[in-house]
This record gives C-alpha cells, structure tokens and sequence, in this order.
C-alpha cells in the first residue's frame, strides 16, 4: 500500500464533555477548554476536533521527551491536572456524571485515532489498518450504507476494506468510497465528526485567549503558561475595576515600612521586568545620624540602626492615619527629647481613641530624620512597643503626635 | 511495556474493554499520582505539619484567624509562591511587603488588588480564575451568599482561597488554622526590640478524618522566616 496515511495523533477524548449542556453556563466547555490549555505545555499543537475530543499529534512531542511512553505520561498527568478539582471523589466527584474520566488513544488519524481510545491501545506506525479490520462496519456511522454492507456480509472494517475501490464507486458512490477510505486507514476522520469553529467557542467559555495551534513553539514550561494565565486574570481585573486596583510591589530602599516598598500599577510589561531590587541595595552609606551616637550610647549590645527598622518586618503597614495616644505613669504624655530619648516611660496607650491597653514593653525610640537633603525635612521617632493583649506596634512620633505605623500582626 | 498488551488486545478485540489494558491501565496508573502531585500546592515544611495533605489542597478553602493570623496567612502562601505559584491579595492593603518577602512570597508573582468595599467579591471571583492561591481580608459581615459563591467557585477553579479574619465569620472553611497563643521575645522595658514570636498554631479540618494538629512555630524567627520552635 503506497498511498500515503494520516499523521499518527494521540487523541484525547473526555466522555463526560462529550455533549456540552446548554444550560451549565458552558461549564463542560470550560472544562474541556482547560484541558486544551493544559496541553498545549506538552505540544503546542493541540486540535480541538469537537467537544470532549482533541488531538495532537505525536512525533514532535516524542522527539523531545524521548518516547512515547513519556509523552503519554505527560499527557495522563496533564489532563489529569486540568481535570483534577472535579474528578475527587468522596464529597460531590463519583456523582459528577464521569466528566473527570479521559481516554487516551494513539492512531493514523482521527476516525482510527477514536477507536484506539476507545480500546486503549496505541497503534503502531503504519499498522492502523490492521487495527481497524475487526472493528464492525456499523463504525463508520452511517446506518443506509452500513446496512448494505451487513447484508453484503462485510461486517467489518477489514472486510469492506477487501474489496476493490472501483467497486465501491460503481456500488455506493464517492460517499462509499470516502467510508471505504476510512476503512482502509487512508483517511482521517468521519464526515461530521468535526465541529467547526471549537476555537472560538472555547476561547469565549474560557474568557481568555488560548493557545491553540497557532502558539508559539518553544513553549513547554508549564511556569510561563501560569504566568501568562495569571496575566489575563489580572488584565481582565483590571478592566473591571480600574487599572489602578491591581498593583504589584517593589522594593526599594527606605528606612519605613511603608518608605522601603511600592506598589506600581500591574502591566505585563512591569509583570516581566520587575526585578525587585534587593531591600539592602540602596541604604544610605556615609551618612552619619545624629541618633546613632545616641544607640551608641544608650544601648551599646544593639547593632547601630541608622533610621532604618530592623528585622523582622511588620506584618501590617499601616494605611492612612492611626492616631496613638500614650501616657506615662501620671496620665502626661509621653515625647522624645531632642536627643532622642522617652521623656518617660509609657505606661498605657489608646488606638484611635479606643480602649486603653497597659504597656508591657517597649524599645528605645530610634530617631529618623527624613528628607535631611530638603527644606522639607522632617524629624521623627520610631518606638516598637507591646501592649497587655499581645499586640506589637511600631509607632511613630512627629511634633508631639504619636500614630500606629505598623502592626506586627 | 503497554506497547504489546495495548496492540494485541486493540488487534484482536476491538470490542472487549471488561478490563483496564494499555492506556487505560497507564491512566489509571498515572492518575493518583498525578492528580497527588498535581491537586497540591506545597508549604513549607513548619506549615505542612499543619496540613492533612501536607499541602494545600487545590479548590480548597482555608483559614486563618487569631492573633498573627496576617503572618500565618504569609506563611502559608509563601510555600506555593516560593513553587512559581501566583498569589493575589484582595483586601490586604495593609500586609507588610518587606515581611511577605522575609516569609519567603516571591514577590514578582504576587498582585495586590484594591477592591472598594462593594467590589471585594467580584475581584476575588475574577482572581481564583487563573491565581492558584488568592488571600482575602473579607469586610467582617460578608454577605454568606458571597462567601458560598467565592467558595464554590474557587472549588471549580482549583484555586486555593486563604481566608484572613481575626475570628470565623461567612466562609465555610475546610480548614482551620487557628494562631492559639502568641508571645513576642526581645523586647524589654524600653531595651531591646522585638525579635522573633512564639506561637501555637492549631489545625481543624472539617473531615471526620481530619485530627487537628498543633504545631509550635516561630513566626517569625529572628531571620524573618516562619521555623519550627
């Protein structure tokens, strides 16, 4: 036989996607769609046939993972992934009318590629053929011709396959013979069997692009696919709810808290090319404050903080202004000296005009003098303290006012 | 090793599927690893001793409540960020970056979305669609009806929702990770400065089979890391 066959593809059929109900929100389709997508990080040229059916196929994947045991392998476990959350049995998976099921099927082209899932078997280069000559004629799915054949006694595949194709035009026409193709492995796929426009279809159940055939090769990595994923959640986020909501942080040096990150405004763009500048990489070197001579002496076993916040760092930053009254013994207030000392020693403290809390420790103030560069400056105080009811804070003194710059949540 | 199985029985009965053969017995063989590896976002380890899993079960809800509850909620997103997971914060505009990255979240995959107070459902909606783990500071009297749809939602997605509250409130949870006592350590009567946290973490799960789990932790220990005390 010289004619030429089919690519060989491995198919993927999903049964309980098969028929994508109209009144799931296009759930199956989603389903499915998710399975394309998670293929295509084994093969960037998945085929989606129909609903619950695709295809890739398998020489070019096979060179690159080596055999073809391991590219099935890939494809069972991404599949499995994709379908994963909803195949769990126990609570809702058993009842779940099998759509986490999959077969896998390897042949020359689809029609036979269908039937190889439907047996489990991956058939041979070149012996799809033989594979396809017990199987019965009532396959071909076409019950007027299928009856003549049966009647004929070509039952199978492999029978009608014997004889002549002349004959075959003469008896039934070229639709006989296209079936008559079919039986011989010379071509790929029933009439029908497809369903056009898959694509799209997936594309809008999905919400989001997808790679289909038309991807780029090279793209293996399953990490840029989550990346990309995320990137048209966050897109579409975006679109929702104003460009400005989505943001992503940067470090950057600072003495606060609040100073030493930013939050820039997410783009893919700034998505791929943020490299977050290491928290220490731009501390102030050569830059004497006036309250590490006061540290120096005040509490000689601490390593000098030059107005940055040592470790570990605030699980909380503070968003807008917390005020923070704290009072010493006999109800005054307590301040920083110009020398960067408690005028006493706090003895209580309240949140926002809340509930006073007893203090039970608290550092030294470290001072920090902002701006020092500008006219503008600024002369603070920083105090970690820990109150009765466990909370740590880091609060902040400027021109007599304390406020919560942040919690150790 | 399929190869022959798989040939002979597609050759010679096409039509007999009583048993698993070739493929399907791969699949089959496959599946639970694969869907154990792959159903599972991992912790790190101090955290793992926490989960029934040891790992944080896709389309699962989790939360975190007590004091510290923002740190534990960190660390237990560091260990699918620090994997190449996205995570995506949505009412957690005030967790601390500088102490998210000490945990360990890497964060050039990590969003933080702003959401006004009406909009905190639909932004963790539209989030669970393609983030693997979303961590939500819900407003204290979230709408159930929202809660079960996020959590419905996040179960079809396969994504896991880290809920931050300091005490339970509308999420149905499938595990309770509960921050029982917490004691700060470095800090004096105005020496000092805080260190490093002792806490005691106690896991529930919903499942009958699910014991709970206490676990001593440092979080964080003096390196701005969550260990094992």
């Amino acid at each position: 036989m010289t004619e030429p066959v089919p690519p060989r593809l491995l198919l993927v059929e999903c049964p309980g996607l098969e028929a994508p109900d109209e009144d799931d929100g296009g759930l199956h389709l989603r389903r499915f769609g998710r399975v394309v997508e998670a293929l295509s990080s084994v093969c960037p040229w998945v085929d989606a046939v129909r609903p619950g059916v695709c295809t890739l196929p398998i020489k070019g994947p096979t060179r690159y993972f080596g055999t073809e045991e391991a590219v099935l392998v890939r494809v069972a476990e991404a599949v499995g992934e994709a379908l994963g959350p909803f195949r769990e049995g126990g609570r809702d998976g058993e009842g779940d009318v099998g759509s986490g099921d999959f077969r896998l099927g390897v042949a020359e082209g689809v029609f036979a590629a269908v039937l190889a899932a439907r047996a489990g078997a991956v058939v041979p280069a070149g012996e799809t053929a033989r594979f396809l000559a017990p199987w019965p004629v009532a396959v071909l799915s076409d019950p007027e011709l299928v009856e003549v054949l049966v009647r004929l006694g070509l039952s199978t595949l492999g029978g009608f396959a014997q004889v002549p194709a002349a004959d075959v035009l003469a008896r039934f026409g070229t639709r006989g013979i296209r079936a008559h193709r079919l039986a011989r492995g010379l071509d790929g796929e029933l009439s029908g069997y497809r369903v056009s426009g898959m694509g799209a279809r997936l594309v809008a159940a999905l919400g989001h692009a997808l790679a289909l055939q038309d991807l780029q090769p090279g793209f293996w990595g399953g990490t840029s696919a989550a990346d990309e994923r995320a990137g048209e959640v966050l897109t579409a986020l975006q679109r929702r709810l104003g460009t400005e909501a989505v943001t992503v942080p940067v470090l950057e040096g600072g003495r606060g808290p609040a100073d030493r990150c930013r939050l820039v405004t997410w783009s893919p763009v700034v998505a791929r090319s943020s490299p977050a500048s290491s928290p220490g990489s731009s501390s102030a070197p050569g830059r004497e404050r006036k309250g590490s001579r006061r540290k120096a002496s005040q509490a000689p076993l601490e390593p000098p903080w030059p107005g940055r916040l040592p470790p570990p760092a605030p699980a909380r930053v503070t968003v807008g202004e917390r005020p923070v009254e704290v009072l010493d013994r006999s109800g005054v207030p307590v301040g920083v000296t110009a020398r960067g000392l408690l005028t006493a020693e706090p003895e209580r403290l309240s949140v926002d005009g809340g509930l006073w809390v007893p203090v039970v420790a608290w550092s030294a103030p470290w001072p920090v003098e902002e701006r020092w560069w500008s006219t503008a400056r600024r002369r603070a105080a920083r105090l970690q303290v820990l109150t009765a009811d466990g909370v740590a804070r880091l609060l902040v003194t400027e021109r007599r006012r304390w406020r919560v710059e942040a919690t150790y949540d | 090793m399929f190869d022959s199985t798989s040939r002979s029985h597609g050759l010679q009965r096409p039509h007999g599927l009583q048993r698993p053969h070739g493929l399907q017995a791969l699949a089959e063989r496959v599946r639970p690893v694969a869907a154990s590896r792959t159903r599972l976002l991992p912790a790190l380890p101090p955290i793992a001793a926490l989960l029934p899993d040891g790992g944080l079960r896709r389309g699962s809800v989790v939360r975190c409540t007590g004091r510290a509850a923002s740190s534990l909620a960190m660390a237990v997103a560091a260990g699918p960020s620090a994997a190449g997971s996205w995570c995506a914060t949505v009412g957690m505009e005030e967790m601390g970056i500088l102490a998210a990255a000490g945990y360990g979240l890497d964060l050039e995959r990590l969003a933080m979305v702003r959401a006004a107070p009406g909009e905190w459902a639909v932004a963790t909606a539209v989030l669970v669609d393609g983030i693997d783990l979303v961590v939500l500071a819900p407003p204290r009297h979230a709408r159930p009806a929202a809660a079960r749809t996020l959590v419905a939602r996040a179960r079809e997605r396969g994504a896991v929702l880290l809920v931050v509250e300091e005490r339970p409130g509308s999420f149905f949870a499938e595990l309770e990770l509960v921050v029982e006592s917490a004691q700060w350590q470095g800090l004096a009567d105005g020496t000092g400065r805080l260190r490093s946290r002792r806490v005691t973490v106690v896991a529930r799960g919903r499942g009958p089979a699910v014991r709970p789990a206490r676990q001593e932790l440092w979080l964080p220990a003096a390196t701005g890391k969550v260990v094992a005390a």
